[in-house]
């Protein structure tokens, strides 16, 4: 059988490394940065893997404010481009983890930061001290995933309701979603009707708008 | 008949979600103004807050939020004191999404992110793909790409307009601008048979070739909107309502910029230099002539011309694209890693057999891959984040959207500001929901 | 009374339903990618003031007809429902796209399959996003359904409802199973 003929949709196991990626940028080496970090702060990089010359910095979580406090510091990495978390699920321990994709304006580079979370004890600390930018990307990570930020000011869902309790980005959640975990509006309201969105919250007695017919079924 | 139900009676009550705008208020009660905490200017002003006091709640359905984004704010007289956003109201979960669908089939959602610019994304999506499971694309292809790119930000930018200035005040121009837009719209039509979700992009090239017709269409859109921008231009440069209403309204400084992470035009209206077509450029952007307009401001005023300079330098742009355009095949062809072409798979079985199996399980980058690649979409950095586990579908696909990161700078712009200037800072930091609620 | 002055004899029903239909006050409820379309559908190219809608109104208390363009998630779904209720009767629904009428492409957790699961829609439009042509073919079905539509008094006094043949359209009214033609010439010589 010719060569061409084969089952070409097998997945590849492993990158091969000899192959060079034609879409590799020269803003994603930084390589000299990942060596300052190493030398400043030695064990606090458990890892350093490149792929399509992107490097990725996997930092314990002990050190990820310290890393990061020197990046924007002294580094001059200051733009906080994008923060999410990853649910690795069936890899071994630990389960979660959280990248932040840091990018230096001065001289052009763009790095990766990764910190691996357990599941049981799933909090990082939060970076919203250092880049006000984190803000809302934490609070995405904490919908989506579940996972704590330490020192957030205000750790709300983003996205769903409060009155929602799943995390759906993980990957035990069923894309469909559960059944009955987000109520529609009733077929027929009951209660009067307001203008106030906030009457619930308030708990007192808003100005009626108008008082709504009561339906047949009701 | 049945007895009306007591307030306080939290589960009968018809009052939408009334657990989560509990927490939203508890938010705005409890929230440091982000003025008071970084500029050291005092607020709130008030001795009797009863006297003046307000929370009001504006959207999710309101004409001036571009969709729908929920400002909850407090006033103190007109000025907003605190700002808290509320955003999630189109959430649907298209990272969730991605991860059960295969690399080709995930496109077309893609269109429905940034609704006003659809082929940006198509093209980030594409790129992003391409970087992962290392595929090279064509010369024509990326040209292509590049117009229609080009294209796709006028677009954006012409609805921005519009809208904007539908929002100040001036209804004529929102028609205007749509003209405009159904001229591009007339293009993509042409290019892809939709009017604008066009997944016209495919990994490992295009779906198809530019048609003469098409390239004609583009001149001559590209010869004609280059005097009409310049006529709005005259219109408004100088406009004393336009330049009032924007002039020094959400003042953003540079270092603040950075810090909140807006990209895009705002980004660049505060004066940072910063648009992925430079910074690490893509496509062919390194070989043609350009410049991107920057302003230092930060006000909307200069958010405002940064955009219609853009649109300027878009059309310069297409017409280099048009005079180098190459000839060409426009997908790569290899068939692991692009769909054959349509001649293939109708007349040899190996060509369908590759088309099917491309639909069935598509490209399936190496195990353990893991690369990000951004565009400069018209509202800023727009980026994929994605990781294979060696099949045809992402592990995980994040999606970095600009308007998500714009909008969050949009909560501390707006504080300090008089309840009018709403509709002009939502209109001048260019939020798009869909993509914004991912 | 001389010969120019004419007279038409119709029914209030008629007469209301004709200018119901004619007048039609969208509430544009633009959620996501349809509503792009349905600006188009307002703007320049398709201009729906030929049909008497062009007069969008964001207060729900000044429209009578909703159109929901985007995909409903369930966080939005009780905001629309409160809109929907705001407004004031007679009022009517059309599902713009494949999202609205039955969730489309948007198969996941955050999104109600089809707006009609917590309120009534009276006509769903296909496609995503339709074409502008769609949303006014919509429209149209809309003022064909007002035109045919009985107040409940006549109702309940005639005891039963007439089959009413289906009227051409456009500007024809259908009362009480006869045709009566909208124009000057039918007013001159009635
Ligand atoms: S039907 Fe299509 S175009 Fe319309 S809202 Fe849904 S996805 Fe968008």
């Amino acid at each position: 059988m010719p060569e061409t003929l084969k089952f070409h949709f097998t997945p590849v196991d492993e990158a091969r490394a000899e192959e060079k990626n034609v879409h590799e940028k020269a803003s994603t080496n930084v390589a000299d940065t990942v060596e300052v970090l190493q030398g400043q702060f030695p064990g606090a990089i458990a890892k350093v893997s490149v792929y399509a010359g992107e490097y990725t910095a996997f930092v314990k979580r002990e050190s990820l404010l310290q890393v990061c406090t020197a990046l924007k510091e002294t580094l001059g990495f200051t733009y906080l481009v994008d923060l999410a978390g990853v649910d690795r699920f069936c890899e071994d321990a630990p389960r979660y983890e959280v990248y932040y994709a840091i990018v230096n304006l001065d001289t052009g580079k763009r790095l990766r930061l990764k910190v691996l979370v357990d599941e049981e004890d799933a909090v990082v600390p939060s970076l919203t001290g250092l880049f006000k930018a984190a803000d809302w990307n934490e609070r995405e990570c904490y919908d989506m995933l579940g996972i704590r930020f330490e020192g957030h000011p205000d750790l709300r869902r983003m996205y769903m309701p409060e009155d929602f309790a799943y995390h759906p980005q993980r990957k035990e959640f069923p894309l469909l979603g559960i059944p009955g975990s987000l109520p529609l509006p009733p077929r027929v309201p009951e209660g009067e009707l307001t203008m106030d969105p906030f009457a619930a919250a308030r708990s007192g007695s808003p100005a009626k708008s108008y008082q709504e017919p009561k339906g047949e079924d009701a | 008949m049945s007895v009306a139900t007591p307030y306080h009676d939290r589960e009968a009550i018809f009052s939408f979600w009334p657990r989560h705008n509990e927490t939203l208020l508890k938010r705005l009660e409890s929230k440091d103004a982000w003025l008071s905490t970084r500029r050291g200017i005092e607020v709130s002003r008030v001795e009797d807050a009863l006297e003046h006091e307000m929370t009001l709640n504006i959207g999710p359905q309101h004409p001036a939020t571009h969709g729908v984004l929920r400002c909850v704010v407090k006033l103190d007289g007109e000025r907003i004191e605190k700002c808290v956003l509320d955003i999630g109201y189109l959430h649907r979960g298209i990272e969730k999404l991605a991860e059960s669908k295969t690399y080709q089939e995930f496109m077309p959602y893609t269109d429905r992110m940034d609704y006003l610019s659809p082929y940006a994304n198509n093209v980030a999506w594409c790129m992003a793909v391409e970087k992962l499971a290392n595929i090279e694309v064509p010369d024509r292809a990326q040209w292509i790409r590049m117009i229609m790119c080009e294209l796709a930000r006028i677009s954006s930018h012409l609805l921005w307009l519009g809208v904007g200035l539908m929002d100040a005040g001036a209804v004529s121009v929102f028609l205007w601008t749509f003209q405009g837009r159904e001229d591009l719209y007339s293009i993509f039509d042409e290019v892809s048979g939709a009017r604008f979700t066009v997944s016209h992009s495919r990994i490992g090239g295009l779906a198809t070739d530019l048609s003469p017709t098409a390239i004609a269409m583009i001149r001559d859109f590209a010869t004609r909107y280059e005097e009409i921008i310049k006529g709005w231009q005259k219109l408004l440069n100088r406009n004393r309502i336009w330049i009032d209403r924007n002039r020094d309204i959400g003042v953003i400084s540079k270092e603040e910029a950075i810090e909140l992470g807006l990209t895009g035009p705002n980004l660049r209206g505060s004066g940072v230099p910063y648009d992925i077509r430079i910074f690490e450029p893509y496509l062919k952007y390194n070989e043609v002539d350009f410049t991107i307009p920057i302003r230092e401001e930060g006000d909307c005023l200069a958010r405002y011309h940064i955009r219609v300079e853009e649109m300027l330098e878009s059309i310069r742009i297409i017409n280099q694209c048009l005079d180098r355009l190459p000839e060409g095949p426009i997908r790569t062809d290899d068939a692991k890693k692009a769909y054959p072409s349509k001649d293939e798979v109708y007349y040899s079985m190996e060509g369908m057999i590759h088309d099917f199996m491309y639909t069935e399980t598509g490209v399936a980058p190496p195990k353990g891959a893991a690369s990000y690649h951004a565009i400069e979409s018209p509202k800023g950095e727009l980026g994929f984040y994605l990781e294979s586990d060696g099949t045809g579908c992402p592990w995980r696909a994040r999606l970095n959207a600009p308007s998500f990161t714009n909008l969050q700078g949009l909560e501390s712009m707006m504080e300090g500001h008089p309840v009018a200037d709403i509709v002009v800072l939502i209109g001048s930091i260019d939020p798009v929901m869909g993509e914004a609620d991912r | 009374m001389n010969s120019t002055t004419g007279y038409l004899t119709t029914t209030v029903d008629a007469v209301v339903n004709w200018a119901r239909s004619n007048s039609l006050m969208p509430m544009p409820m633009g959620l996501a990618c349809c509503a792009i379309e349905m600006m188009a559908f307002g703007g320049p190219k398709y201009d729906v003031g030929r049909f008497g809608s062009e007069a969008m109104r964001f207060s729900p208390r000044q429209a009578d007809l909703m159109i929901i363009a985007g995909w409903c998630s369930y966080k939005m779904s009780h905001a629309i429902r409160r809109v929907w209720d705001q407004m004031a009767d007679p009022k009517w629904c059309i599902a713009m796209g494949a999202c609205a009428s039955s969730g489309g492409m948007h198969r996941c957790y955050g999104v109600v399959q089809g707006v009609d699961n917590f309120m009534p829609v009276d006509v769903y439009i296909p496609g995503c996003p339709p074409r502008p042509e769609a949303v006014i073919h919509a429209l149209m079905d809309i003022q064909e359904k007002i035109r045919n539509e009985y107040s409940v008094t006549q109702d309940y006094t005639s005891g039963q409802k007439e089959i009413v043949e289906l009227s051409a359209r456009p500007g024809s009214l259908t009362v009480e199973g006869r045709k009566v033609a909208l124009d000057a010439s039918s007013l001159a010589d009635a």
